[in-house]
């Protein structure tokens, strides 16, 4: 199809599919990029204010770091990562050019597939400033985003999959806070503790625990990782729902809806509000929760996941891939290596009042978080969890990660809504993924 | 001259006049004219192009004629979708056309000036709130475990409800709330269909003693049938199309049970990249919406009166 064909459908069609505010459809190559001048653009998520400001606070650093240069932030939306990515995407399609773009790890195999994005591994062997920089990243971050030997991203910030506790709830109810070697039957026990019906109207409204029903990265990963099983393949080139491993961990989660310590599962930022007001005690997350909470609520605490069969941490992370478009990437490259600069990794600190909504990758600086008195009391975890536990990797991100994480989620409403048998509905997940999951 | 004969300067004005009255009414239209261009008509047209074509937004697209057609006819779960979102549509389509007339009928009788009002801004309100918005707040009150509607339920000793998670209960989910916020527009259209109706029709048939039944059958319905026709037609589209509220409150399941055939269509598109199908699925749906519209005025011969 000729591009400009191809364009000028795309400008019909977008209207008609979708309203993607994002997607300007112009044949405009005129943007800064193509200029050859010292300008860079740079796409990013913006799933709020903590977005716009991180990133707009990055890029005044940098231009104040290099005189002369200009940086244009383009914002996009989208619901989560995978809708981020299509509208990314559709941005491209309509002739803009970002010199960089926000990845997650969930996103390194779809940048990598569609041949988006310049490896930065030469950038790695040549530069003297990288080998210190990487030197303080956890390798898993660096495996994290590494695809077929090529390193697409340093990873600037990133989540593990941590419990958290509401510290009042627990001390009202006389339990003591979990300890990092607690197994799934110490968590049962503990969750049917923090089950109670606190008006007495003879039905519970305050539950143990719960998992947002929209995610699968604080959904059920931590549970199938513990479990010792994974989603796909160790190459990601097949899917793995079917396996003994997985149903151990679904059947465990269903379990806690049966015996009523979990609510019926709710989307995340439901979960939010419903922690925060006492109803529930403990769900599991990354580090953003902590830029919703502070500074106002401060009740919660952090531990690992209870160890199954096994125990893995299952993590992620985020960086600014040069894109293979890119008129400056070489300047790129000195942006992507900015966002790991000391400076910048103090912004993902924080401060008490404004943390940071992710762990800074580089080892020295996460560890100042308790120092500085960021909350959780318990935040010397979030970088220990990877340096010191085995991971999950790969973390099951197929290039098609939007079709094949709607696909578990769907199948789990059936089984978690008591409509599946989780064989059932396992095995009816398995058959769909293994036309999504393929290389 | 005869007296029914056009003078002949008026004649010879004629084609001139003429001219010059379409020029203007050209004028006037154009805005319509290109706004259907630019936002309806290319659109359809860049969507009917893209349905030939396999493409995932980033690679070259390669054109495979009727394939993506084809894959209509061989994908499982799209009939089971159509059906949720014929279930959800005509009782969506229902509610608004036979509530909402009941409502504005009601609203339309004696009442103090100030609680009609009320009652006015009361159901136009949530029409013209973010679809999003309203099923953020549906989705905390139905919430099964947590949400204030079964907890009033256990207040009057009923079993808590799964309004969002069961198959039974999450597209009645989705029709109480899209229903709650469309009801408005329908009502207030039908307030204007009765408000137009000439008052000495009804004044002359209490005068001839016809009862409040026989007035709305023999001259409320007949007189308001064309906007009735009105709203049927627009709400059968915009109830095939809705999206926000089971994106929002269900995320179209469990499974597909609330799940919209705008919202499977995005999903294949903006989640698969699968645009060329996406696009197949959008023009094969704007047929179906175009061959019930085409039915509804054909039937609509038969009940609709035209003063």
């Amino acid at each position: 199809m000729k591009t400009s064909l191809r364009k000028l459908a795309l400008l019909c069609a977008a209207a008609a599919l979708a309203v993607i505010p994002t997607a300007a459809c112009s044949n405009d190559d005129s943007d800064a990029s193509s200029s050859g001048s010292k300008t860079l653009e740079i796409a990013y998520w913006n799933y709020g204010p903590a977005a716009e400001s991180g990133n707009k606070a990055t890029a005044d650093a940098f231009m104040a770091a290099h005189p002369g240069t200009t940086v244009t932030l383009t914002p996009v939306t989208g619901e989560n990562w995978g809708t981020y990515y299509a509208n990314v995407a559709t941005l491209i399609a309509s002739g803009k050019h970002p010199d960089l773009m926000v990845i997650s790890g969930e996103g390194a195999q779809f940048v990598h597939a569609n041949n988006l994005v310049l490896p930065i591994n030469k950038y790695l062997d040549k530069d003297a400033d990288a080998k210190t920089l990487t030197g303080d990243i956890a390798k898993g971050l660096i495996d994290g985003f590494t695809v077929k030997g090529d390193i697409v991203t340093l990873t600037w910030g990133w989540n593990d999959m941590v419990v958290y506790y509401n510290t009042a709830v627990f001390s009202k109810a006389g339990v003591e806070p979990p300890r990092p070697d607690w197994t799934w039957a110490d968590f049962e026990a503990t969750a049917k503790k923090l089950t109670k019906d606190t008006n007495g109207d003879g039905k519970n409204d305050q539950y143990g625990f719960t998992w947002a029903s929209n995610e699968i990265f604080p959904g059920i990963m931590p549970w199938v990782a513990n479990a010792g099983g994974n989603l796909t393949s160790d190459d990601v080139c097949s899917a793995t729902a079917d396996t003994p491993q997985v149903n151990k961990a679904v059947s465990f989660l269903e379990n806690l809806i049966k015996e009523g310590v979990s609510p019926a599962p709710m989307p995340m930022s439901d979960v939010f509000t419903r922690f925060q007001n006492g109803q529930i005690a403990m769900f599991g997350a990354g580090r953003w929760p902590i830029a919703t909470f502070l500074p106002k609520f401060k009740d919660f605490d952090i531990q690992l996941y209870p160890k199954g069969d096994t125990y893995k941490t299952v993590f992620g992370g985020a960086g600014y891939p040069i894109l293979k478009s890119s008129k400056n990437p070489d300047l790129a490259w000195e942006y992507q290596k900015f966002t790991v600069s000391t400076d910048i990794q103090k912004q993902y600190v924080g401060t008490p009042e404004k943390p940071g909504d992710s762990i800074p990758s580089r080892r020295s600086l996460a560890q100042t978080i308790s120092k500085v008195g960021v909350p959780p009391a318990n935040s010397d975890l979030f970088y220990d969890s990877i340096d010191k536990y085995p991971t999950l990797v790969p973390y099951p991100a197929p290039a098609k990660y939007s079709a094949f994480e709607s696909t578990v989620l769907r199948h789990l409403q059936l089984i978690f809504a008591g409509e599946k048998s989780v064989a059932d509905g396992l095995k009816d997940m398995q058959g769909e993924l293994s036309s999504i999951v393929t290389c | 001259m005869k007296e029914t004969e056009v003078p002949p300067a008026l004649r010879r004005g004629a084609p001139r006049r003429r001219r010059k009255d379409g020029l203007a009414a050209l004028g006037f239209l154009s805005p319509a004219i290109v706004t259907f261009l630019v936002f309806v008509l290319a659109p359809t047209a860049g969507v009917l192009y893209l349905s030939f074509y396999d493409w995932n937004l980033l690679s070259d697209g390669t054109f495979v004629g009727l394939d993506n057609f084809d894959h209509l006819v061989h994908d499982d779960r799209l009939l089971g979708v159509y059906g949720s979102t014929a279930y959800m549509a005509l009782v969506i389509l229902a509610v608004n056309v036979v509530f909402g007339l009941l409502l504005a009928v009601l609203l339309e009788t004696r009442m103090p000036r100030w609680l009609r009002g009320i009652f006015r801004l009361s159901y136009l309100f949530p029409f013209v709130v973010s679809a999003a918005a309203v099923a953020l707040i549906w989705r905390f009150l139905l919430n099964k475990d947590l949400g204030l509607v079964n907890y009033v339920l256990g207040l009057a000793g009923l079993d808590r409800i799964d309004w969002l998670g069961s198959s039974a209960f999450a597209p009645v989910s989705v029709i109480v709330v899209n229903s709650w916020k469309t009801i408005g527009f329908s009502i207030l259209v039908y307030i204007a269909g009765l408000q137009a109706i000439p008052g000495e029709l009804k004044e002359a048939a209490v005068v001839d003693g016809a009862g409040p039944w026989t007035r709305f059958w023999r001259i409320t319905f007949p007189m308001l049938s064309p906007t009735i026709f009105f709203l049927i037609v627009i709400n059968t589209i915009n109830s095939f199309q809705i999206f926000a509220e089971p994106r929002v409150l269900t995320q179209g399941g469990p499974g597909d049970a609330s799940r919209t055939i705008v919202e499977y269509l995005y999903d294949r598109a903006f989640g698969d990249f699968d645009l060329g199908y996406a696009s197949a699925i959008g023009i094969t749906f704007m047929l179906v919406l175009i061959v019930l519209t085409a039915i509804q005025f054909r039937l609509s011969r038969r009940w609709t009166f035209y003063e």
